[in-house]
């Protein structure tokens, strides 16, 4: 399993969420609506009262009373949790992209913690700690029965305060590094020049996100001196992030408009999003890729291209997760957050992609055709998961078996990226602006 | 119980923990905040269902909360009633056999008596009928009538009239085999069970004239039922002592269960057969016919659900709160939970595949409660007798084993091996 720092505990890894103001809570609780609850929490303290006097053993009635929460909120949908204060302040900084550590990405490997990556303009990097390094201490005590978050937290602590590891690297001794933590940035949008072909990825829809896409559009122009021949934008496996982000980031491929429109319960609170006028990438050719594992903010990024008829989606039908949860912080944080589906989402054209996901317009597959099964889990295989209300969705997925899937040719290995490899096919290609024509009708 | 507003009120009876207080708070807090801003509507009553399921199964597998009508529809099934005759019937030259008439039946109280046939229904003949078919024709709404022929042999058929009741069905079923006495217990969720068994025991002495050389109960798949009946059982078998104790989370809160001095059939010997499937109260009588060294124990090692629940109805008609509130100990102090009861010889039902394949039993399930005897319980495979190649495969090889010992010195021996390990 691979972990980023900051590791963010428990929290789903798919997410699509609005912070939510706290005035939002603060009205929320005043306004009960008194008898029903009022006799169902009687119901309810009255079994727990049972169970602290009663039980077989005594619980920490704390614990219990966390699992009922649990338990309340998973009853609604695979999505809605309680957050606890920790993973709650670990949550901020995720969405935050910025957080007080040394500034690595980490994995676990034979029980020792291994480095990914550092951060470039970490205290990590700074040191000298290299991708493939193994700590084998943490101030002196052995990582060996940590787990991997246990391992992460450790490491972690307040600014300004010092940290010291033990790095083993093949055929050298280990060997002591001290580092200072301060505050990092972990970046989310990568990008290169890929036969030619500008590329970006973006892993995930935090604040990172947006700032990075204009920094690495910035860099690409100046790279192909001004003159971008098209654009790759890889949204593969990212589970999404922040709703506003994935608004700034359509904003950059279309020219005001509707992204996005959300609606509440029984479809009230209609609310529609527009991306800012003044595109920066006005006629330049892209190329959306999607996965199974793209979801929320991603599907809303690569639905808004798609029904805005600005680009080519690729790749394999994607996860599916068309509801927007917001973060309630309770009593200011101090009792962690609700997460809590509040919103489904509708991509400019109306339709909801609540369990079916985003098709996308040319199908290729990065697996060969050779009869294995290799789709993931997508939201329509969550336990509990919120059905779509339009039935028509569902026929549409029906259909899906007469499409024509792209499979790599006989002996293409899998890590040569066949997905990207015919994203940059198309835009050298020179067919693209036809495509997209007969795309449209 | 006085703490139900105890999360609003500082003031009660039972004043709660502060901590728990506070969180009474936030799953207050959250539970209004749920009601008002979630994407759907939802009832009140559904989010405190899952609250109260999230808590309680972590707790352990066995206790949950039983919403109000999962928990009238249990208390129905507990009585196994149905409407019918009272009788007990299989197939036999093409007519039905009366095989037990219940003695609280209508059957039994018009005259009708186990050995009968029936050969027809309402004047119909029932030949060339399935059993299934026949059956139907006799099954109706309670109170209404229906006219059976009866055949008892060396007598003259009659027709016999009898109004359709509710009537409890048995958790047991009886018959001779191979001149041994054979008892299948299905359940021990039956308040009649004791006196079911002891009417069937009487009824095999009937027909294998006057004594049960041997007795095979069979547990298997018996997923329990009631602690009092357990105990009741064992004690026809057992004089006097103790059959069990159950402990609480106090150790003082010691509970013993002794059986009724006098036994009823002394000499008799017994042979229990057992499964992965056999849980709880089945465990309770495997094991403290074992522990007391009054039956031979064969098969394969039990579930090992070694604690009791109590099912607390809830006030106001809310349902009620299975929970588990006890740990029982067999007679040697033992507790079952997660290790089940060791059969005294291996046996399979299944054949031999060169391993044991992992059954469901309780320490598998999620958050089952610990046993602090950690010591080897797990079955060997080089100690399990499989059923040999040529055994066919529609017989009962656990069931042929069983006979096989109670017919040899094999039994003795078996026996001698118990007590040589106390």
């Amino acid at each position: 399993m691979k972990y980023i720092l900051p590791v963010v505990g428990t929290v789903a890894a798919v997410g699509l969420f609005a912070f939510s103001t706290a005035n939002q809570a603060a009205l929320a609780v005043e306004k009960p609506s008194y008898s029903d609850t009022f006799e169902q929490l009687d119901l309810f303290a009255d079994v727990m009262a049972r169970v602290r006097s009663d039980y077989v053993v005594e619980v920490e009635d704390g614990e219990l009373i966390e699992d009922a929460i649990n338990g309340m909120l998973q009853s609604l949908d695979p999505h809605s949790s309680y957050v606890n204060p920790n993973d709650f302040r670990r949550l901020q900084e995720q969405t935050s992209g910025r957080y007080v550590g040394v500034g690595m990405e980490v994995t676990q490997e034979d029980g020792y913690v291994k480095v990914v990556a550092p951060i470039d303009g970490s205290p990590a990097k700074e040191a000298g700690i290299k991708s493939g390094d193994y700590i084998t201490e943490i101030n002196g005590k052995t990582v060996l029965g940590l787990s991997l978050t246990e391992a992460v937290n450790t490491i972690r602590g307040e600014a300004g305060e010092s940290v010291t590891l033990t790095i083993a690297r093949i055929d050298e001794e280990p060997q002591d590094f001290t580092l200072v933590r301060r505050e990092v940035d972990r970046e989310v949008v990568t990008y290169e020049i890929k036969d030619g072909v500008p590329y970006i990825r973006i892993s995930q829809f935090n604040e990172k996100a947006s700032p990075g896409l204009t920094g690495a559009i910035d860099e690409l122009n100046r790279q192909v001196d001004g003159k971008l021949p098209g654009v790759v934008l890889d949204l593969r496996t990212n589970p999404g992030g922040l709703l506003d982000q994935s608004i700034k980031i359509s904003s950059v491929f279309l020219d005001g408009g509707e992204v996005v429109s959300t609606r509440g319960r029984d479809g009230a609170n209609e609310q529609s999003y527009n991306a800012e006028p003044g595109q920066l990438l006005k006629g330049i050719p892209v190329v959306v890729l999607i996965d199974e594992a793209s979801a929320s903010a991603s599907e809303i990024v690569a639905g808004a291209i798609q029904d805005r008829g600005r680009g080519v989606v690729m790749g394999m039908t994607s996860f599916g997760k068309g509801s927007v949860q917001s973060l309630i912080p309770l009593r200011g944080g101090r009792d962690g957050a609700l997460r809590l589906t509040t919103q489904r989402y509708y991509t400019p054209s109306g339709r909801s992609i609540q369990g079916t996901g985003i098709d996308p317009d040319l199908f290729v597959s990065s697996y060969p055709d050779d009869g294995e099964d290799h789709t993931r889990m997508t939201e329509a295989d969550l336990p509990n998961s919120i059905i779509n209300e339009d039935a028509s969705n569902e026929e549409a997925t029906e259909e899906e078996s007469q499409t024509i899937i792209d499979y790599p040719p006989e002996g293409f290995v899998v890590a040569d990226d066949y997905q990207l490899q015919q994203a940059i096919a198309l835009l050298k290609s020179g067919n693209y602006n036809q495509r997209l024509a007969e795309l449209q009708n | 119980m006085s703490l139900g507003a105890g999360w609003a009120y500082a003031e009660t009876a039972k004043k709660p923990d502060q901590p728990s207080y506070e969180k009474m708070q936030l799953l207050a807090d959250i539970l209004t905040i749920v009601e008002n801003e979630y994407v759907e509507p939802v009832e009140t009553h559904t989010l405190i269902e899952g609250a109260l399921n999230g808590a309680l199964a972590k707790l352990d597998p066995h206790s949950s909360y039983v919403p109000p009508t999962v928990f009238s529809e249990q208390r129905v099934a507990a009585r196994r009633e149905y409407g019918g005759l009272g009788i007990e019937v299989i197939m036999e030259d093409g007519y039905i056999k009366i095989n037990y008439a219940l003695e609280e039946g209508p059957a039994y109280a018009a005259g009708i008596r186990s050995g009968d046939f029936i050969t027809a229904v309402e004047g119909e003949t029932i030949l060339g009928l399935e059993l299934d078919e026949a059956v139907e024709g006799i099954r109706g709404l309670e109170g209404d009538p229906v006219t059976v022929t009866v055949l008892t042999p060396d007598q003259e058929p009659r027709d016999v009239t009898v109004v359709r009741a509710q009537v409890r069905g048995r958790a047991i079923r009886h018959r001779v085999e191979e001149g041994l006495g054979y008892v299948v217990i299905e359940s021990f969720n039956n308040d009649k069970l004791t006196s079911d068994l002891e009417r069937a025991l009487e009824l095999l002495q009937e027909e294998l004239g006057g004594e049960i050389p041997g007795l095979i109960i069979d547990l298997r798949g018996n997923r329990g039922g009631l602690l009092t009946q357990s105990v009741s059982v064992s004690g026809l078998f057992l004089d006097g002592g103790e059959v069990l104790s159950v402990r609480g989370r106090e150790d003082v809160d010691t509970e013993r269960y002794h059986a009724e001095s006098g036994e009823l059939l002394p000499d008799m010997p017994i042979v229990v057969l057992v499964s992965p499937g056999s849980a709880s109260a089945a465990e309770i009588l495997a094991g403290s016919l074992q522990d007391r060294g009054r039956a031979i124990v064969i098969g394969r090692r039990t579930f090992g659900k070694g604690s009791v629940q109590s099912v607390i109805p809830l006030p106001g008609n809310k349902g009620a709160l299975r929970m588990t509130t006890q740990r029982y100990y067999t007679p040697s102090g033992k507790s079952i939970q997660g290790r089940g009861i060791m059969p005294d010889l291996l046996v399979s039902a299944l054949d031999d595949e060169g391993e044991l394949r992992r059954r469901l039993r309780e320490d598998s399930l999620p958050n089952a409660l610990r046993n602090s005897d950690t010591s080897d319980y797990e079955e060997i495979y080089e100690n399990v007798m499989f059923p040999p190649e040529e055994f066919p495969i529609d017989e009962d090889f656990q069931l042929h084993t069983a006979v096989e010992i109670l017919e040899s010195k094999r039994y003795q021996e078996l026996l001698d091996a118990q007590s040589d390990l106390d």
